[in-house]
């Protein structure tokens, strides 16, 4: 009696339990939010394991920045979302899809910026929008693609006589006149000045604005900071932090570093270090780490204005996203050099 | 958007970039036409052993056998040499297009090329040379699109051995002259000869051999049927192992 309903129990928990898993696998097949969802994924090219087991999710509207160092399997595992190679394992759905199918439907929804430049260079910049926009059902007006990547004073050149910077935002307007729900970026901004990333940026903001997708490959840290709503580092064909930019390695909970050089006639004995705090000196340079640095900052420029001294070079740091990228990639720097 | 309308909007860019590109353009175009008046004038309407043709009326066969070659083969390898390494392959191939359609368009753009050539040099042949309009127009017509055919393929095939964009030219143009000089396209070579056995190993001479019986009459002019079935069983072996072998991206770099 009590074994049989013992194992009615474990029997009805269990069939609780796959439903459940059941409805939560259809749930997230169906979740419309989630544009991109990568689980387990490899890749090997011959003995050279590329990726090794790498699982993210993006949610529509997002950017998600995925960082690493060269070769660590970035662009592999874009190129296998973007259904230029076939994955080894893992499950993948982008738009709901299976991108290894290479469905037509699929492609149509996606928009490309490849690390090269690609058009034929004895085309115009409008006849090369105006051509690719010819593949697509719903393309976004030629002249507002190229008024949106600010070439408006190329419309008419050759694609060969324009910079390096100018092809590259050809490339994103060659994107982008799909009318794409989901846009890859591989590294997007290299090459351009600091005022074409800035409009860039504004670009790909109001792209999410729209509640468009983006897949950003960058190595500028910055640019990460300044678009992503996630970022996944992969070092080595794994995924080693993932997370908003603002917390990504416990960077919110990061010392702050408090920096300045010791005024003459000062030894680091007459300054007023909280308990338990060790500040680092080389030559004249001090520097203090601590969790929170507001009583010690206000203690220090009492002590100072109060001896009528200046604290040169004062900086007051939290660590930056390059900071806990470098530390998360073992690309750590030596101790900077904090001598004047 | 419908994939004919797309083949024809391919084909149309294909076609400006094509002549805006002259390096290409004069070496498919100028090349024969240049040699033909040149040569052709200088060298004479003398005649030729076994042949119903002039000397000059040779040339103008073998300078469009060499125009549809450079057309075909050579714009073609070349051009995809590039594209594949300069990424526009790979960019191609991530945008909703069948392939069907871009590869159509530019198959296009070559037939629309390879026309435009035999209307000059058969042109200039009728009204400076004398040359008859082909005695075997359907033989003409059929040789021509097998050449284009064969070709064609073979230009796909290249691509294969051809490690990067900036080889393209010297490995394709390397393969096409010594095997254009020795199959009889500057001058009429003996079918007995040593370069003509071993010339009719290779595509180029049956071409040759074909087109000039087109344009021949008397005893065994017309459709060169044993000329035209070895170039097509060049273009089924390069079809399949250009298919085969055919990259859309570079080498790993």
């Amino acid at each position: 009696m009590y074994r049989s309903s013992g194992s009615r129990v474990l029997e009805s928990n269990v069939l609780r339990g796959l439903r459940a898993q059941a409805l939560r696998s259809i749930f997230v097949a169906n979740d419309p939010d989630i544009v991109i969802s990568v689980k387990g994924l490899t890749k090997s090219y011959g003995n050279f394991e590329a990726v090794r087991g790498i699982d993210f999710e993006v949610r529509r509207g997002e950017v998600l920045a995925l960082l690493g160092p060269n070769g660590a399997g970035k662009t592999t595992t874009v190129e296998i979302l973007e259904g230029f190679h076939d994955r080894d394992s893992g499950e993948i759905s982008v738009l709901g899809a299976d991108p290894s199918h290479r469905d037509r439907e699929l492609r149509a929804k996606i928009g490309i910026v490849l690390q090269a430049c690609a058009v034929d260079p004895f085309l115009t910049v409008t006849e090369a929008i105006t051509q690719r926009a010819g593949l697509y059902s719903n393309p976004r007006p030629v002249g507002e693609v190229v008024d949106l990547v600010g070439l408006e004073a190329k419309r008419r050149a050759r694609i060969k006589t324009l910079s390096g910077g100018q092809q590259r935002r050809l490339d994103l307007g060659l994107a982008l006149v799909g009318d794409p729900e989901l846009i890859f970026l591989d590294e997007p901004t290299t090459g351009f000045d600091p005022s074409a990333r800035r409009e860039s940026w504004a670009l790909v903001r109001g792209l999410c604005a729209e509640g468009r997708t983006v897949v950003l490959t960058t190595h500028y840290m910055d640019e990460a900071q300044a678009l992503a709503n996630s970022v996944t580092v992969i070092v080595a064909g794994k995924v080693v932090a993932s997370g908003p930019p603002d917390t990504l390695g416990g960077r919110d909970r990061g010392e702050t570093t408090v920096r300045f050089t010791l005024p003459s006639g000062v030894t680091v004995d007459d300054l007023p270090t909280p308990l338990g705090i060790c500040p680092r000196v080389r030559h004249h340079a001090v520097e203090f780490s601590l969790p929170d640095a507001t009583t010690f900052l206000h203690d220090l420029t009492g002590w100072a204005v109060a001896r009528a001294e200046t604290l040169e070079h004062l900086t007051v740091k939290r660590p930056s996203l390059e900071d806990v990228y470098l530390s998360l990639t073992g690309e750590v720097d030596e101790l900077e050099e904090l001598e004047e | 958007m419908n994939d004919l309308l797309i083949a024809k909007d391919q084909l149309r860019y294909e076609q400006k970039a094509y002549w805006r590109n002259p390096v290409a353009a004069v070496f498919t175009f100028m090349f024969p036409v240049v040699f033909l008046l040149v040569v052709g004038t200088g060298a004479g309407s003398g005649k030729i052993a076994n042949s119903s043709l002039r000397y000059n009326q040779y040339l103008v066969v073998t300078m469009l056998v060499f125009g549809l070659i450079s057309a075909c083969y050579t714009n073609l390898g070349i051009t995809l040499c590039i594209r594949r390494d300069s990424g526009v392959l790979k960019r191609i191939r991530g945008t909703p297009i069948s392939i069907g359609s871009y590869v159509g368009g530019i198959i296009g753009s070559v037939v629309i090329n390879v026309a435009l050539i035999t209307l000059l040099v058969v042109g200039i042949g009728m009204v400076g040379y004398n040359l008859h309009f082909p005695y075997h127009l359907a033989a003409a017509v059929i040789t021509l699109l097998v050449g284009v055919l064969t070709f064609c393929a073979l230009g796909l095939a290249v691509t294969a051995i051809v490690p990067n964009g900036e080889a393209a030219p010297a490995v394709i143009n390397g393969t096409f002259f010594p095997v254009v000089f020795i199959s009889g396209v500057f001058y009429p070579i003996n079918n007995e000869s040593v370069l003509s056995q071993i010339a009719t190993f290779f595509p180029v001479r049956h071409l040759v051999k074909g087109l000039v019986g087109a344009f021949e009459n008397g005893p065994g002019s017309g459709f060169q049927v044993r000329d035209i079935l070895i170039m097509l069983i060049w273009a089924v072996g390069a079809l399949v192992f250009g298919l085969r072998k055919f990259r859309w991206e570079p080498r790993h770099r």
